[in-house]
């Protein structure tokens, strides 16, 4: 446990402005689709990048990712930071995440409000926390740590979720909304996994937006998930549902024009059935602002 | 397995044994630090964690492993990779690590471990030597090899390994690689695309020397 508890009076760093987030609506980028965005440029507004896979990547992935990084904005979204360990920050890797983001112009770097493992292992898992006054003043703690070492905020999504703790002190919503104020790091919004949780846990996922400080929301993800009857996986393999297009019509109501990405991680498309998928987005949004695709130049 | 007494790290250690152990942990314990869900028990939704830290590694090691799978067959080289996981649960911030000590492990794990060298299973060293290419290969592939140097890793193998891989991953027809006079063989990376070459025994020599961090050495049981 590190750091006592923190309170919204503490004015967050200096490095932790938020980043300028209407970016229109972009994709994640993966390895099947790169030669495709190589040769065809397409009508996209912008590329999440998964952290992890372009780190340590000095092979094609990584000459394609530096080709398309010329042409459009960059967002690194990773999956290893951990920020909810108890185990220390892994400076090795957060001085990889400064080296890449540098490298290619990344707008924001995000990651996930979990932890992925502790004693030095990594499962490779996004685990969730229990919603205690603990976890919470340990997390803020550790955001701001990393937006110092970063020198440039940090941008958390509230990941999905199959357990809840039999200790948790408050809902996800109040730790997700005070983790933001407290620490100043922003939102990214995963509207579907807001959802997935729902289900999951059984509460209302309205109430769950609602509550967000909506200012510090920089980014939405969307993406499909999988119902199993007695519970939902978020399994990224196929297209947006419907309840999950009425949260996101909710949430942009709330947030105005903040960026939007579309994940789709297995069972991946083709390109131009994942900008269909997009173009949904477009139509859902209901943030007033852009909703055309930028045209590549070049 | 014992539930946490409270602490953030306390939780966290015995919530990662719960997921990691091969053996489930005891409903009891699992009741008293995870809720039931209205349709799920607490042992279910934790079972969900189990499954999915497995399934999702398991995916990786198969993508690395193509040939490897092909030449065991799918159950089997789930078996083997499971193992390997329990064994060696990952490290690294990346999952380009995952497969890293698989060899080692298939070498340890061998069922002749304890004959000598010389009475051991030619088609076990197949297994392992095709562990060690695969490896070499994703090395090539992707790592950022130094501005100064063509990327490269050499190693000698007791079968052509090499071929069976490329005829695996191109959809061919192929026969699996049978032990025989040793192969040397160099991958490097051109053009982003990995090419492999037969070297003759002074090359291969040459190149180790040169090279040395370069080499792919056989797993300690393997006397090179």
């Amino acid at each position: 446990m590190s750091g006592g508890r923190c309170t919204t009076a503490e004015t967050p760093p200096a490095t932790t402005a938020l980043p300028a987030s209407d970016l229109g609506f972009g994709v994640g980028l993966r390895t099947p689709h790169l030669r495709h965005v190589l040769t065809h440029w397409p009508p996209v507004d912008w590329f999440e990048i998964i952290s992890e896979n372009f780190t340590d990547s000095g092979g094609f992935p990584r000459h394609a990712l530096d080709r398309i990084a010329e042409r459009y904005p960059v967002v690194m979204h990773g999956v290893s930071l951990s920020i909810g360990s108890t185990d220390p920050l892994d400076f090795d890797y957060l001085r990889r995440l400064r080296r890449l983001a540098d490298d290619i112009g990344a707008r924001w770097i995000s990651d996930h409000i979990c932890w992925t493992g502790v004693a030095g292992l990594n499962t490779h898992d996004l685990l969730p926390v229990p919603f205690t006054e603990e976890a919470l003043a340990h997390m803020v703690h550790r955001v701001r740590a990393v937006q110092d070492f970063l020198q440039r905020p940090l941008v958390l999504e509230n990941p999905s979720s199959y357990v809840e703790f039999t200790h948790s002190e408050m809902s996800e919503w109040e730790f997700v909304s005070r983790l933001a104020t407290e620490s100043g790091c922003g939102l990214l919004l995963d509207v579907n996994n807001v959802y997935v949780s729902s289900v999951n846990h059984g509460f209302d996922p309205e109430q769950y937006v609602r509550a967000l400080p909506h200012e510090r929301v920089v980014q939405i993800h969307l993406a499909g998930h999988t119902h199993l009857g007695t519970h939902v996986i978020d399994t990224h393999d196929q297209p947006v549902a419907d309840p999950v297009w009425r949260l996101y019509r909710l949430a942009t109501s709330l947030t105005g024009p903040v960026a939007t990405l579309l994940e789709w991680d297995d069972h991946i498309p083709a390109f131009p059935e994942l900008l269909a998928e997009l173009d949904k987005a477009r139509r859902h949004s209901a943030a007033p602002g852009r909703t055309h695709a930028r045209v590549s130049c070049g | 397995m014992a539930s946490p007494t409270g602490t953030l790290a306390d939780t966290q250690h015995w919530l990662q044994r719960a997921i990691l152990d091969p053996a489930r942990p005891e409903p009891q314990a699992v009741g008293a630090v995870l809720t039931d869900s209205a349709t799920l028990s607490a042992h279910q939704r934790l079972d969900i964690y189990r499954r999915g830290y497995r399934l999702r590694l398991l995916e990786t090691m198969r993508g690395l492993h193509p040939g490897l799978r092909a030449l065991l067959g799918p159950e089997l080289f789930d078996d083997f990779a499971l193992d390997y996981l329990d064994a060696r649960p990952s490290h690294s911030y990346t999952l380009f690590h995952l497969d890293a000590r698989f060899a080692e492990h298939l070498a340890a794990h061998r069922p002749d471990r304890g004959l000598p060298t010389a009475r051991r299973e030619g088609w076990v060293d197949v297994l392992v030597d095709l562990a060690r290419y695969e490896r070499a290969f994703t090395e090539v592939h992707d790592s950022p090899g130094p501005a100064s140097v063509p990327f490269l890793r050499v190693l000698r193998c007791c079968a052509p390994v090499h071929a069976y891989h490329a005829a695996v991953l191109h959809g061919l027809p192929t026969e699996p690689p049978v032990p025989g006079p040793p192969v040397h063989l160099a991958l490097s990376r051109r053009d982003y695309a990995v090419v492999t070459s037969e070297l003759e025994p002074d090359a291969y020599r040459l190149l180790c020397e040169r090279f040395p961090e370069r080499h792919v050495p056989l797993p300690s049981a393997f006397p090179e």
